[in-house]
């Protein structure tokens, strides 16, 4: 072999897949802007619809027909009412659909979470609305609903006031069995955060994210738990048997020496293992690195973290916009949705999507990688992948943040 | 050793994959007699789109071929051609090569190639470079051979054949075989080429090149499909035969296990190459096991069965070896695990 041409991918960022198998991409008629909420509904016409969140205005969210995966169809796209706030969060369950809507102000309306009958994907039909709005809360940001029951969310409230503006965001569990009157059954902050409470706030970390709620995971293997993550107070465990009155039954933070922004806590129950995601928040990797942690959950009083998924040399994705952890595919109670506990998906912004097999849970190993070419207009110049979920065919779903949409992949291991 | 955190989604094995390799670099081994033509059959593919991001690797074993030439100005270097790819040309240890390629590709150094062809030298006997990768526990873990691919020139594969055993050896060990300067060599010749490699490795697809092109795919794709078709006990010449175990019912992994270690054990030097799909009891799919003499790759559950045989099917080429003592080996060993207490 001779040497020829030195290739311009030598060094540095460089696009790669490996071990995945793209089937399509659709850039949602040019709204590829998607937030971390992505949830697939079997219609009762039998199509397959996956519903996506919207990163920011002006849409709030996209329905597409992804029952041939290959061709994927935009069935549905609406409008938020205004610009000053977003949608960055959803989850269907049956037909029904429930919108987490976040102001990007304090005291805006509509802040809080909408129900809707998605039964007609072409043409959602609001049928409930629960309001979160107040002088010191900004709504939902995220929220989680599996049973038909129960939205599990990241909300502020009319009646709380933090004690430092950043931390306004606590967990609610809100009764949704009648959609048209959702009640507050129950809430949890950690001890600090609200004016009144009898001990002191938290100390602020360096990059200062907040300490308030993000995912607020509830499954049916063990219905009296909740696996929160609270930015930077790290994450806890929940004890919600009686969901009036949720008590701590422990928590783990990675947080000082690290950088805070603890976002998701997905259990694998067979295993006595729970996977613990940051999410980098900060451009250049300045904030890394952001993990995806694996803990020893097997005495949930005493979470000890074994291992990390292994990341690739940071200084080469600095270049441009985020790296590191965000979200991860959570085993979502549902049907529509794979379960593993043998691999991992991520996304890492541009580190794009990252597949690991966790079998030996003391040695992570990456098995896969999706880093697309930066879509067209990409601000950054790179991918920025935001959100996975993987339906119970194994097609996997992830997003950009800022502008590319939705790609549609096949696992190749 | 003792599971702290068991799956009910894995099998005793592991990971069920989609395939074999999992999620490991497929290899290619390219191996042919001097002037057969394959650096021309490499150089042809990274040309194409299948050929994206591979890295290639000369392994000159010491051997001086004229091959050489070629490669002669960037010897023990790393270079980096078009398409993606990259070349590595070793005349020391392969392992360190393909070592080095995988941590120059975490730093970043490399291209994020997604495939390796290892162009051996013409005088190479491909056994040693098959144990590389169950030798080595961190290779094997990072890369699977996907095939083996041996390049006979039409014009003068024949003599080669006639003269010389690595040649020979090549031919039988390969998992398909490209017949090559088809061009430049009468119609009859390539068909007299054609039935001596049938009667040599009756297992193996036979392609033939013009001009140095073959269908791509053809280096890339796994050749577990034409390698399971049953065959007779076939004599290869050097006292080489290959033949099929198969059983339809399903058998225990102490017994499959326990006959291979005791074959091992005493005629580890004659196995020269043993691969097949096992009928595991208790197993989802079939699991693959792999054995090159005196070595065992780590065998690998797959997802499903590549069709509606369930059949165990093992191939064994072997050294002086006859197919009736390794089937009775079998029947003793299942017949010794079967006896209750």
């Amino acid at each position: 072999m001779t040497a020829t041409d030195p290739s311009p991918l030598t060094k540095g960022y460089q696009p790669v897949t490996w071990n995945f198998k793209l089937l399509a991409h659709d850039m949602l008629s040019g709204f590829g802007g998607m937030g971390e909420g992505m949830s697939v509904q079997i219609a009762p016409d039998g199509r397959r619809i996956i519903w996506l969140a919207h990163e920011s205005a002006p849409k709030n969210f996209t329905a597409v027909d992804v029952s041939d995966p290959r061709k994927p169809k935009v069935v549905c796209q609406t409008d938020l009412p205004h610009a000053n706030m977003r949608s960055n969060s959803l989850e269907t369950c049956g037909n029904i659909m429930a919108v987490a809507y976040q102001t990007s102000k304090k005291d805006l309306q509509p802040a809080g979470f909408e129900l809707f009958d998605i039964s007609k994907p072409e043409n959602p039909k609001s049928i409930g609305f629960f309001d979160c709005s107040g002088p010191h809360s900004r709504g939902v940001h995220q929220l989680w609903f599996c049973d038909g029951e129960y939205v599990h969310c990241a909300s502020g409230s009319r009646d709380f006031v933090p004690t430092n503006a950043l931390d306004d965001q606590f967990y609610r569990c809100v009764d949704v069995r009648n959609p048209s009157k959702p009640v507050e059954v129950g809430r949890w902050w950690m001890p600090g955060t609200r004016q009144g409470d009898n001990v002191m706030p938290p100390p602020r970390h360096p990059i200062d994210k907040g300490f308030r709620a993000h995912n607020t995971n509830v499954y049916p293997q063990r219905p009296d738990r909740c696996y929160l993550a609270y930015i930077d107070g790290g994450m806890f465990v929940l004890d919600i048997s009686d969901k009036a009155s949720p008590k701590k039954v422990s928590q783990w933070t990675n947080s000082p020496p690290y950088t805070g922004f603890m976002h998701t806590v997905v259990p694998l129950f067979d295993r006595g293992l729970m996977l613990v995601t940051d999410e980098s928040t900060e451009n250049n990797a300045k904030d890394w690195p952001k993990l995806i942690w694996v803990l020893d959950a097997r005495e949930e009083t005493n979470l000890v973290p074994i291992a990390t998924c292994p990341l690739p040399d940071h200084t080469i994705y600095a270049a441009a916009g985020r790296f590191g952890a965000h979200n991860i595919h959570e085993n979502v109670p549902l049907p529509t949705a794979w379960h593993s506990d043998q691999i991992v998906l991520g996304t890492f912004f541009n580190g794009g999507l990252r597949a690991y097999d966790i079998s030996n849970a003391y040695q992570p190993k990456e098995v896969g990688v999706f880093m697309p070419p930066a879509p067209p207009g990409a601000p950054t110049g790179t991918i920025q992948m935001n959100d996975v979920f993987v339906d119970e065919r194994g097609i996997v779903y992830t997003m950009d943040r800022h502008i590319g949409g939705l790609y549609i992949l096949e696992m190749d291991f | 050793m003792l599971d702290l955190f068991p799956s009910r989604e894995a099998s005793p094995f592991g990971r069920r994959w989609k395939r074999e390799r999992g999620a490991r670099i497929p290899v290619t081994v390219v191996t042919g007699f001097l002037g057969a033509g394959k650096t021309t059959l490499v150089r042809r593919f990274l040309g194409t789109p299948e050929g994206a991001g591979t890295a290639v690797i000369v392994n000159e074993f010491g051997a001086v071929g004229i091959d050489d030439a070629l490669v002669r100005d960037s010897a023990e270097a790393t270079v980096l051609l078009g398409n993606g790819c990259v070349c590595c040309i070793t005349r020391t240890d392969l392992q360190v090569a393909l070592r080095r390629l995988v941590f120059d590709r975490e730093r970043g150094t490399l291209p994020p190639f997604g495939r390796v062809i290892i162009e051996t030298s013409g005088l190479a006997d491909p056994a040693p470079i098959l144990q590389t990768f169950s030798t080595d526990r961190a290779l094997g873990g990072e890369f699977h051979v996907d095939v083996v691919l041996a390049v006979v020139d039409a014009v003068n594969g024949e003599t080669a054949l006639d003269s010389a055993a690595e040649a020979r050896k090549q031919a039988i060990l390969a998992d398909r075989l490209v017949i090559s300067k088809s061009d430049l060599a009468g119609s009859t010749t390539v068909e007299r080429l054609t039935r001596r490699l049938q009667q040599l490795n009756p297992r193996a697809a036979i392609d033939i090149a013009v001009g140095g092109a073959l269908d791509p795919r053809r280096i890339v794709e796994p050749a577990t499909g034409e390698r399971s078709a049953f065959v007779a006990e076939a004599e290869h010449g050097d006292g080489v035969v290959s033949f099929v175990v198969a059983q339809e019912a399903p058998l225990e992994w102490p017994t499959f296990s326990r006959a291979m270690e005791t074959l091992i054990a005493l005629r580890g030097s004659d196995l020269l190459r043993v691969k097949g799909l096992v009928n595991v009891a208790g197993c989802r799919g079939p699991v693959v096991v792999q054995y090159v003499q005196h070595l065992a790759h780590p065998p690998v559950e797959l997802q499903t069965w590549p069709d509606a045989d369930r059949t165990s099917r093992v191939v064994f080429i072997t050294r002086n070896m006859a197919e009736r003592p390794v089937r009775d080996l079998f029947a003793a060993v299942q017949a010794l695990v079967k006896s209750p207490d």
